[in-house]
């Protein structure tokens, strides 16, 4: 035969496979296990006191420490969101689901969270929301204590009140 | 101070890379035909593995010329620590550069034993996987001669 077979291998497979030991550190690692006592912890910037959730040990803004652990309520302010319609592996989430940018009260910054309990088309920039937690008992003191967030009936927020912490 | 706390946490990216006609047929000869081809490219004589097209003036196609499983190495690196689910082995290995019986480039791939005596020049051959499925590792690796 001069040629190779006429009908192409299509593709090759390619797993990148990435094993990481993460350790959390002091101010993570307390910020978790408050999450077992239905507590969100943020850190103060000692210069600016604004409040990073999850804590920082260092403002990236301001480059000041930010070692006053404080806590931060267990509702915001939806100030971004995306519906995902696509599935991705791993992740056991009815579709469409809604993945936010959740603005707790109390914090500069915003956390990432699942929006659940409404029609995704319902949620909006501005939405009030709460989290719902893991029963007691079952908090482990990681990121799924909090199961999701749903919204609270509350009227919205205006633009001007999160447009800086998104 | 709380506890250190500690998770092992595993990434997978599972990638599925389109192989083109070239590189599909190229693959194919290695699954089916336990051959190895490369393509006679315009100022760049036999090149394996194939691209479809020259390096030297763009030019598209080529001729299909079977090369021979034997070659030269041209190039050697020793991974003496591999690192798991990274690299091709989980042994001491080398990567080289072999430039095969019949080509007039060379081709990436591994070997795996005599790498003391494994050096540019080295004469080598290719092992057939046991069991062929279409990817540049149904050539096991390379045995230096």
């Amino acid at each position: 035969m001069s040629e190779p077979p006429r009908e192409p291998v299509r593709y090759v497979e390619a797993t990148v496979h990435l094993p990481y030991h993460y350790v959390a550190g002091d101010s993570r690692a307390r910020y978790l296990h408050a999450l077992k006592d239905k507590k969100i912890l943020g850190s103060r910037c000692s210069r600016t006191g604004k409040v990073f959730v999850p804590p920082l040990i260092a403002s990236p803004e301001s480059f000041a420490p930010a070692e006053d652990l404080v806590e931060v309520a267990d509702r915001g302010i939806v100030t971004t969101f995306c519906i995902v319609r696509i599935p991705v592996m791993g992740r056991n989430v009815e579709l469409p689901y809604v993945a936010a940018s959740v603005a707790l009260d109390g914090a500069a910054i915003s956390i990432f969270a699942l929006i659940q309990e409404c029609k995704p088309e319902d949620v909006r920039m501005g939405m009030r929301v709460e989290a719902v937690w893991k029963p007691d008992g079952e908090r482990q003191g990681d990121h799924e204590d909090i199961l999701h967030f749903r919204p609270t009936g509350e009227p919205d927020e205006p633009l001007a009140s999160f447009i800086n912490r998104l | 101070m709380p506890a250190p706390m500690r998770l092992d946490v595993v990434s997978e990216f599972p990638y599925k890379h389109s192989t083109g006609e070239v590189i599909g047929r190229f693959l194919a000869g290695l699954k089916e035909q336990k051959k190895i081809w490369g393509q006679r490219v315009a100022g760049q004589g036999v090149v394996v593995p194939p691209l479809g097209y020259s390096e030297v003036d763009a030019s598209a196609g080529g001729e299909w010329v079977e090369v021979r499983p034997t070659g030269t190495v041209t190039a050697v690196a020793v991974v003496r620590e591999p690192i798991a689910n990274l690299h091709p082995a989980d042994r001491p290995f080398a990567f080289v550069l072999v430039k095969l019986d019949g080509a007039d480039t060379a081709l990436a791939h591994v070997v795996t034993d005599d790498l003391d005596t494994l050096r540019v020049g080295a004469r080598v051959e290719a092992v057939w996987a046991a069991e062929r499925t279409g990817t540049i590792r149904d050539i096991e690796c390379f045995r230096v001669l």
